[in-house]
């Protein structure tokens, strides 16, 4: 096995729109996408594994072990569009696993009539903000346009690394209309490393994509979600204030004081 | 050469729906321990083993389990009295009990799941009706819980073993591995995971205790059919 697609459920070729959001920073792509699968009741048909997956299995809280894989799903919206979702619970490691793995999903999804690609991340920024940015970028000009008129900020320079900034290249060499769009987070990582979900920044991701493609989405639950983001990030600036001026006081005490 | 992961079949053993115990040098050892008692007591006789260009003999992570892309480890041979050995898979078995016992070795990052899924290839071959892997976890309580590819399974040996689900979270490594893809390939599988006190100077030190606890839980797979 190298990179394998599992197909659960036959499809038939249609206009597909593929919206992506695989896990990254602050997992804005993932829990945006996962969330707009909910609310479209989006149904599993297809599952990615790869060698190229980090080299573990995930023991599940009910006990069922299940290998790191990427899953594909399909909904219809109300006025009859076709939409197919790229989530899962890995990113492959290497640069030549995430090729891989981003062309043998679009090759599959282009044979099932895929037309446009959204893919959804998040941005690091420093700068201190009450609503999060979000920035994006496209492979056609006048979708870029479009795109601008209902918020988004172009991003003028930049890099999107991992497979959700590499799946919208490879669109691009494809010749498909595609935007990423990139929701601005500060990016707070736990002490071990890994990122805390800002679902204020996929909230504004997925206000974003909503407006431009016509979907009514009942945005409560994420609205709640990121009110308790909003009070982590409180609570983890206050911390990070508390350090600073600690190591302030330090910093003025004579050091033959011990 | 031009595969880089093969299998040695000595083919000598005949075993008729085995029960696969796999175990490797993961956390305390215990996984490899369990192996290693089990093929003592059944009197278990070599019947392949498993070469792959992906497994070193220094590694450079530590624990050896903890595979990293730019630690692949060194390559090398083992010499016991005079005589080399690649480092390998070893797979042994008991008629009766129908047993595979699967002995691990983890290989470098990038030949993990192939060495893992040549495995549940080879053990899936010889018409394994169950594959039960053996691990410790990092615990203070020093009882045995599991893990398992179904809710049906769950159930069968919650009532079979009297164990519980309580360890969440990842596990690295062949054994890991092996389990994952055994439920890929639709073999019933299970984790019997041992409580034990990890060690940071030497993740790998043996934990006898912990190894005998899950030969305890695992006696009554290991008995023979019935005629």
């Amino acid at each position: 096995m190298n990179t394998e697609i599992k197909i659960l459920k036959q499809i038939e070729p249609k206009d597909f729109t593929l919206i992506s959001g695989l896990p990254g920073v602050a997992y804005i792509g993932k829990l945006s996408v996962d969330y707009l699968m909910k609310q479209l009741k989006a149904e599993l048909v297809g599952e990615v594994y790869s060698k190229h997956f980090p080299p573990y299995v995930l023991i599940e809280k009910d006990g069922l072990v299940e290998l790191l894989k990427n899953q594909l799903y399909r909904s219809n919206s109300k006025d009859g569009r076709n939409f197919l979702f790229l989530t899962g619970n890995a990113q492959a490691f290497s640069p030549e696993g995430q090729y891989e793995v981003a062309n043998e999903v679009l090759e599959w999804a282009s044979d099932h009539g895929l037309k446009r690609i959204f893919s959804l991340a998040g941005f690091v920024t420093d700068r201190p903000f009450d609503k999060p940015n979000v920035y994006i970028t496209t492979t056609k000009s006048n979708l870029l346009e479009e795109m601008k008129k209902l918020g988004g900020i172009a991003l003028d320079q930049g890099i999107i690394s991992g497979a959700n900034g590499l799946i919208m290249g490879l669109a691009k060499k494809m010749n498909l209309e595609g935007a990423c769009l990139l929701g601005e987070t500060h990016g707070y990582q736990t002490a071990t490393g890994r990122y805390l979900s800002d679902a204020k920044a996929a909230k504004a991701v997925l206000n974003l994509l909503a407006s431009f493609l016509d979907l009514k989405l009942d945005m409560d639950p994420l609205e709640k979600q990121a009110q308790q983001t909003d009070e982590v990030i409180a609570k983890m600036a206050e911390v990070e204030r508390r350090i600073q001026e600690q190591m302030k006081q330090e910093a003025k005490k004579p050091s033959y004081v011990f | 050469m031009e595969e880089d992961t093969w299998i040695r079949y000595y083919g000598k053993t005949v075993v008729e729906e085995p029960v696969a115990i796999v175990g490797s040098p993961g956390l305390r050892s215990i996984g490899k321990i369990v192996v290693a008692l089990i093929a003592k007591e059944t009197r278990a006789k070599p019947l392949a083993d498993l070469y792959s260009s992906h497994l070193p003999l220094i590694y450079e992570t530590r624990p050896s389990y903890a595979a990293h892309p730019a630690l692949p480890g060194i390559g090398g041979v083992k010499v016991r009295q005079g005589m080399v050995e690649l480092p390998k898979v070893q797979f042994y078995a008991c008629p009766k009990p129908s047993l595979i016992m699967v002995e691990g070795c983890h290989p470098n990052f990038a030949g993990q799941y192939q060495v893992a899924q040549k495995t549940v290839d080879f053990i899936a071959g010889l018409g394994t009706k169950m594959v039960v892997v053996t691990a410790g976890y990092g615990s203070k309580e020093r009882k045995v819980c599991c893990a398992a590819t179904s809710q049906e399974v769950l159930s069968e040996m919650k009532k079979k073993l009297g164990v519980e689900v309580d360890y969440q979270g990842p596990f690295y490594g062949f054994s890991g591995l092996v389990f994952g893809m055994a439920k890929r390939k639709g073999i019933k599988a299970i984790t019997l995971f041992a409580g034990t006190t990890p060690h940071p100077q030497n993740p790998e030190y043996p934990d006898l205790e912990g190894a005998k606890k899950i030969l305890n839980t695992v006696r009554p797979l290991l008995q023979p059919k019935k005629a």
